[in-house]
């Protein structure tokens, strides 16, 4: 019988999940998580394959579905940590629903998105998130959709924590993935620019270093307008940080009467 | 004897109102009632019409006729007189109607205080034509408008009395059955499946509203503190059923209520859950399709897509309850079902049964949590998917000890994703060998009267359990030697507990809400089923017993 073995992470070399790996690990660790009390959950992609290749508990389900899983996981056990890692094409497209009513509910989970801006796992097709013009073996003719921003859609839709980063930026990203893991306002995200090696050849590694700019402290990050003015500058100049932060939002978990004192799951009395 | 009422109008002018009036009403006083409602699929306007049929025996099944027309529109009079049966009688809403007796209802109401009071002066005429005592009426709108003050009281029980006098000339102008000490309790299907999930333990409900299944939805979100369950609208059914999966994952049994265009949006999901082996219960309350198809009406059309929604292969049970009472017990077989064998669990009613009451005695109320089966015990070294006899590994949940891993790719006994495919192929059967535990348990269909072993059978299933119960009971008394075989749980099937039932008979005729005869197909591919009469009926409407009656007579 053939037999195949893949219990190695099977990306790419050069792959930015390599060094987001790297840095979840440290950034875990010194965010104090206690891994037995962390689920993380992904949907498909280069990017939800991560949670197989650290310790915690997992929840890898469809594509484009980490964040409903991810709600209900939370409100089913509100003490539990629940990360999501997933890709641009996992959480902006096929699961782009999701993303605007997790907002909306402003549930209590991280999301981590490794945005490398094209498909990796079916091999190099156009993402929510390409630039205009960028050539696929489906795009022929270049991507004539606009691209969608997703840190734009989160300000605007009040998350209380938009940030960006560059997965090769392992300072910069560890910084930005402890500030998420200690945030407690309710739906997190963190965007990472992640290069793509094999398929994406226009946002290279090299692309994003000449670009990035990480926000200086005259930010001031509960500024809406400040904050949406960063997230619609793309090209030239790719402000990373901490870009907006909004307080005083309840959490789901907080407004339902039922959860108020212990977390459903030890309500149960069977 | 019986007689069956039938109050219609237009959707907005208090037919329900009504109809509950009456029905708690004709309960209390020991009658045996039974009642459907059949409407259209908008808000107001069009003709909607609930009947209330009343016995001094236990009555099962609804009728196409009425002896009793309370029309509340011209519309109503023009197209429903026709169907009221000889000697029968037609109350109508108005100054003047050819072949009725015109009662003002609204106009009396509005006079005396509201234009909604209009069943109370509706119900006062329906107990005096029908020659019974006005007090268990006023008694019951004592009960239900208590809380709104004396005054409310008092104007409903003078209107009853006013719709009394106006229908005074035809007291007793129709023979009613005696009350017969009849359960006083009443219940609807929606309402004794939502109370057994309640008092089952679900502690998580996800849907996205669909008619008719948003009752049982609408049920346990409005009783979400007493039990303590948290209910999430979801943004679409997808959400719906990844938010089961991820629930029952962290460790609370969870339902998903639908109908049949949001099961299809919820395939891929179950297909999920049978994959990361969850616990996933789904309430499906049919209506015709094919796509919005006829949204108010009724109909088992969805059997076989309940059968095989979601690629792959992966166990799975259907259960399918006849009944308000079945209803009852069958939610919590269902959520016991999939918790053992870890695996989703759809439960199959419709428009017809959600909505049918009728008075039984009381339902356990009494709040009793179904077992989980989950491993407390697990800890390092723990795996999700460990390889067993029956197929059925250790559920933990995560937050203890032991690491909990569920991949939707093929996965190890860890829970982690591989492509070994001896491994692969391990995973697959230990899935499906959890069938056979399955079947072992499974419910054997029913059979009723078939004590001297019946010429002819009537195979069924889900709703059309009562309809057909009292169909046999009709051929009975016309002589034809008939019973009854209905399926409670269509799948898995213990095929020799079928075949055993299903027996050598001169005839058998599948009674179905379909045009194909979905069961029977079922059964014809499982081998059980020989030459078999298909009786079926997809015009939205469900099958009354003497309609079964009949056609089987030919």
């Amino acid at each position: 019988m053939r037999r195949l073995h893949s219990e190695s992470p099977t990306w790419c070399p050069g792959c930015g999940n390599f060094s987001i790996l790297r840095t979840l690990d440290s950034a875990l660790d010194e965010a104090g998580i206690d891994r037995h009390r962390l689920v993380l959950v992904s949907g498909i992609g280069q990017a939800a394959k991560l949670p197989h290749y650290t310790r915690a508990n997992v929840f890898n389900g469809l594509h484009g579905r980490a964040l409903p899983a991810a709600t209900a996981i939370k409100l089913a056990n509100h003490g539990l940590e629940v990360l999501i890692t997933s890709g641009d094409g996992d959480m902006y497209g096929e699961g782009g629903n999701h993303f605007i009513h997790a907002i909306r509910r402003n549930i209590g989970v991280k999301c981590f998105v490794h945005n490398n801006q094209v498909y990796g796992l079916t091999k190099g097709q156009a993402s929510p998130t390409s630039d205009c013009g960028m050539q696929t073996p489906i795009q022929t003719h270049g991507v004539m959709l606009r691209p969608f921003n997703p840190l734009a859609i989160a300000i605007v839709e009040g998350t209380p924590f938009v940030a960006r980063s560059l997965a090769v930026d392992r300072a910069h990203l560890q910084e930005m993935m402890v500030a998420a893991l200690k945030h407690d306002g309710g739906f997190t995200l963190l965007d990472i620019l992640q290069p793509c090696p094999s398929f994406n050849k226009r946002n290279t590694a090299k692309w994003y270093r000449e670009r990035v700019r990480p926000i200086g402290d005259d930010h001031d990050p509960t500024d809406m307008h400040a904050a949406l003015d960063l997230a619609m500058t793309w090209g030239d100049e790719i402000p990373i940080g901490i870009i907006y932060r909004k307080k005083g939002r309840p959490k789901l978990e907080d407004l339902n009467p039922v959860l108020a004192n212990v977390p459903l799951v030890e309500q149960y009395a069977g | 004897m019986d007689l069956n009422i039938r109050i219609a109008g237009e959707a907005g002018q208090g037919i329900k109102t009504t109809g509950h009036l009456l029905v708690d009403a004709f309960a209390s006083m020991g009658l045996w009632v039974f009642s459907t409602q059949s409407y259209m699929s908008r808000i107001r306007g069009g003709l909607n019409w609930q009947d209330v049929r009343i016995a001094d025996y236990p009555i099962t099944s609804s009728r196409e006729d009425a002896d009793l027309l309370v029309a509340l529109t011209a519309e109503a009079l023009a197209t429903l007189a026709e169907e009221v049966t000889e000697g029968g009688l037609i109350l109508y809403d108005g100054n003047e109607a050819e072949g009725a007796v015109a009662i003002p209802f609204t106009d009396t109401a509005k006079q005396r205080g509201k234009a909604i009071m209009a069943n109370s002066v509706a119900g006062g005429a329906v107990f005096t034509v029908l020659g019974y005592p006005l007090d268990p009426l006023t008694g019951y709108l004592d009960e239900v408008f208590q809380a709104k003050g004396e005054e409310v009281v008092q104007t409903n029980r003078d209107l009853v009395h006013r719709g009394a006098e106006l229908a005074s000339e035809h007291a007793g102008a129709l023979q009613a059955p005696e009350p017969a000490g009849a359960p006083r309790t009443v219940y609807d299907g929606m309402e004794a499946t939502a109370l057994s999930a309640a008092v089952s333990g679900v502690k998580f409900v996800c849907a996205y509203p669909m008619t008719p299944s948003t009752g049982v939805f609408t049920w346990l979100a409005q009783h979400d503190e007493q039990y303590g369950i948290v209910v999430e609208q979801a943004e679409d059914e997808i959400a719906a059923v990844n938010m089961a999966c991820g629930a029952t994952y962290a460790g609370v049994p969870t339902l998903v209520t639908t109908s049949g265009g949001g099961l299809a949006l919820m395939s891929e999901g179950i297909s999920l859950a049978g994959m990361h082996e969850l616990p996933v219960v789904i309430y499906l309350a049919q209506r015709p399709g094919p796509a919005t198809g006829l949204p108010t009406r009724t109909g088992q059309g969805d059997l076989l897509f309940a059968l095989r929604t979601g690629h792959g292969e992966f166990p799975r049970a259907i259960f399918a309850p006849g009944s308000p009472r079945q209803c009852h017990e069958l939610m919590r077989r269902a959520l016991e079902t999939a918790h053992r064998w870890q695996t989703p669990v759809i439960f199959m009613t419709d428009q017809y049964l959600a909505d049918l009451s009728l008075n039984m005695e009381p339902l356990d109320g009494s709040v009793r949590p179904i077992d989980r089966c989950i491993a407390t015990d697990a800890g390092e070294g723990y795996r999700r998917y460990e390889i067993t006899e029956s197929g059925v590994s250790p559920r933990a949940i995560p937050g203890g000890d032991a690491f909990v891993v569920l991949d939707s790719d093929e996965h190890d006994e860890t829970g982690h994703i591989t492509e070994n495919l001896e491994i692969a192929q391990a995973m697959m059967d230990k899935r499906l060998r959890k069938i056979d535990g399955m079947i072992a348990e499974a419910l054997p269909p029913e059979l009723y009267r078939d004590d001297d072993g019946a010429e002819t059978l009537l195979i069924c299933w889900g709703s059309t359990y009562l309809p057909c119960r009292e169909a046999v009971d009709i051929l009975r008394m016309r002589g034809i030697s008939a019973a009854m075989l209905h399926f409670a749980q269509v799948w898995p099937l213990d095929r020799d507990a079928v075949r055993e039932r299903i027996g050598s008979r001169g005839r058998v005729v599948c009674v179905e809400g379909n045009a194909w005869g979905q069961l029977a197909m079922i059964l014809r591919e499982q081998q059980l089923l020989g030459d078999a009469e298909l009786l079926t009926r997809y015009d939205g409407l469900p099958l009354t017993a003497a309609e079964i009656a009949d056609r089987v007579e030919g």
